[in-house]
């Protein structure tokens, strides 16, 4: 849907984004992960068409595009920027009002978006006496407005508490076969969330994959944790380290394994002999954040 | 979404913005304050403290038009589109399907009808005073109020470059500010500096071609032109350009034209290029 080819983004002599090749396929749900300042924003910006790339070429629908292909490009997005700062002096009707004329949407649509995302009895409110997360609701709700096809999204949680956080992945979902692409540096609010995984490191692209891929590709281990039986922390500890099928440690009481993908069956099934003195345990498969710590 | 529907979203969501911030109408009161008070005092200086309809009168709003209209149409604008781009309004609005030129245009509207409706509630009331306590010329203040309009377009377009150029609102405020300096008092110094340095080398129409770099003059001289009552008591009509009235309008126009051109074509720029702030 959207290809980048050879994209970079240069400010003067900072080099924001080096040459990178992605593609945007339909429908899929693409997590742009990475640290403040690693080149999160320059992409996005790049793919929604408003910052023009240094080098490189930017591909709509497989062509280069026209001025009218944008146009139509954008009646179909959503865009949530990482700070707006709405007009204070308007309602958050009025100022959603004036998004759903740009986008052409019908205004009887306004108070149904707002209500969605759960600003319905703030609507008559000034923006200016807002708190963040509800700015963070009117942001998303204006990025909703006309159940766009595609959605991106730069920094989304920000400001949101975990209840916000559920509901926004709940609307993102209520549309089949959307495009949602998230820039993020708060990567666990994604576990298991995303299709595909883009890692930037100081501008570059450092692992392009899905999270399974990633994990199997940068070896990351798997965690297992056991909680031992009263007094029996110790011996577990010693004879699990005996296995040599991981490094094995201990963290609050608990003991915790980090064992390579490789010996994870096979450390499984030895745990079986421990079973008189294990209280219970948990499988931690490698997270984004992990991916994000690897190849920073 | 048709293009003219994306212009009048952005320019109705402008001009409401700017009605319901309290300094257009505290310019707006100001500029009433003082047109009212020209023509309630507009005689004083001869002795005289009543309401007077003469060209006195209209001479003196002329020049208030002269030195706040401009004024009020760079402080308006300062800051016009380089503040949304760093509210974030402006990547924002752009994301969406219209183009840099409709939401430019949108933005001058919009600001533009703010200015119009601040000079036409001070101004009207003033004329409406006027003419029915001593029978002002009601098409004579028209006239006037149309020029103060034509002249406010102009120099909002001067401050849309400015602040373009300026890329803040606090640099856009203090060129601005400078602009209107250069324009109200630097530029007629010069000229008459110039007049009383060479006695009798400057012909009247150079004179008067000189005074068309000026829109502030351009609209002295339209004034003159259309508002006959004010000419008389300044005796500046004879510093007359060699041109008809018509060119005299044009030449207010591509004042009001040119900056927009060209501040449009710096913004398309420094937006493709990310280096509008």
């Amino acid at each position: 849907m959207i290809q980048l080819e050879g994209t970079s983004k240069r400010f003067r002599e900072i080099e924001a984004l080096a040459p990178v090749d992605l593609e945007i396929r339909r429908g899929e749900w693409m997590g742009i992960f990475g640290r403040n300042g690693s080149g999160k924003t320059s992409l996005l910006r790049i793919l929604v068409g408003l910052s023009q790339p240094s080098t490189g070429r930017v591909l709509l629908e497989g062509k280069p595009p026209q001025p009218e292909d944008w146009r139509t490009f954008r009646s179909q997005l959503g865009f949530m920027p990482e700070r707006v700062v709405f007009h204070e002096n308007l309602t958050a009707e009025k100022t959603l009002r004036y998004f759903a004329r740009l986008r052409g949407v019908d205004r009887n649509e306004v108070m149904p978006a707002l209500e969605s995302v759960g600003l319905g009895d703030a609507a008559k409110r000034r923006v200016g006496g807002y708190s963040k997360g509800m700015l963070q609701r009117l942001n998303l709700a204006q990025a909703l407005l006309g159940t766009p096809r595609l959605l991106f999204l730069d920094e989304p949680f920000s400001g949101l508490d975990p209840g916000g956080v559920g509901l926004f992945l709940d609307l993102l979902k209520s549309v089949e076969n959307r495009t949602v692409v998230f820039s993020s540096h708060r990567v666990h609010r994604l576990y298991g969330k995303v299709d595909r995984i883009c890692v930037l490191s100081a501008g570059h692209v450092k692992a392009l994959g899905t999270e399974a891929d990633l994990c199997h590709r940068l070896e990351l281990p798997v965690r297992v944790i056991l909680q031992p039986l009263p007094g029996a922390n110790g011996k577990l500890e010693a004879d699990l380290g005996r296995l040599a099928l991981g490094s094995v440690g201990n963290e609050d009481g608990k003991v915790v394994a980090r064992v390579p993908q490789v010996n994870k069956t096979a450390f499984l099934a030895e745990l079986k002999a421990f079973d008189d003195l294990i209280q219970y345990l948990r499988i931690e498969e490698p997270s984004i954040e992990e991916i994000l710590l690897e190849t920073d | 979404m048709r293009r003219i529907d994306a212009v009048a979203a952005i320019a109705r969501q402008e001009l409401t913005a700017r009605l319901r911030n309290r300094w257009i109408w505290t310019a707006g009161a100001l500029l009433l304050i003082s047109a009212l008070a020209i023509a309630l005092f507009g005689s004083a200086p001869v002795g005289v403290t009543r309401l007077d309809g003469g060209g006195q009168t209209l001479a003196s709003l002329m020049n208030l038009s002269a030195y706040l209209v401009p004024l009020l149409a760079l402080i308006l604008g300062a800051g016009a589109i380089i503040d949304e781009k760093r509210r974030g309004v402006l990547d924002l609005v752009l994301v969406y399907p219209i183009s840099t030129g409709e939401y430019f245009a949108g933005v001058f509207i919009g600001q533009y009808l703010a200015l119009a409706a601040a000079l036409v509630l001070s101004y009207v009331p003033t004329g409406v005073a006027l003419h029915f306590a001593v029978g002002a010329d009601a098409v004579e203040f028209l006239l006037l109020l149309g020029l103060a309009l034509l002249l406010g377009a102009v120099f909002l377009a001067i401050s849309f470059l400015v602040s373009i150029l300026a890329k803040d609102r606090s640099r856009g405020m203090a060129s601005s500010l400078l602009v209107w300096i250069v324009a109200v008092f630097i530029f007629d110094l010069v000229l008459v500096g110039g007049l009383v340095l060479y006695p009798g080398q400057v012909p009247a129409a150079l004179f008067g071609l000189l005074l068309l770099l000026n829109p502030i003059d351009v609209f002295r001289l339209l004034c003159f032109k259309w508002v006959g009552s004010a000419a008389a008591p300044l005796g500046l009509s004879t510093v007359m350009p060699p041109l008809p009235t018509a060119a005299l309008l044009a030449v207010l126009v591509f004042w009001a034209v040119v900056p927009l051109v060209l501040s449009h074509g710096m913004f398309r720029r420094r937006v493709a290029a990310d280096r509008l702030v």
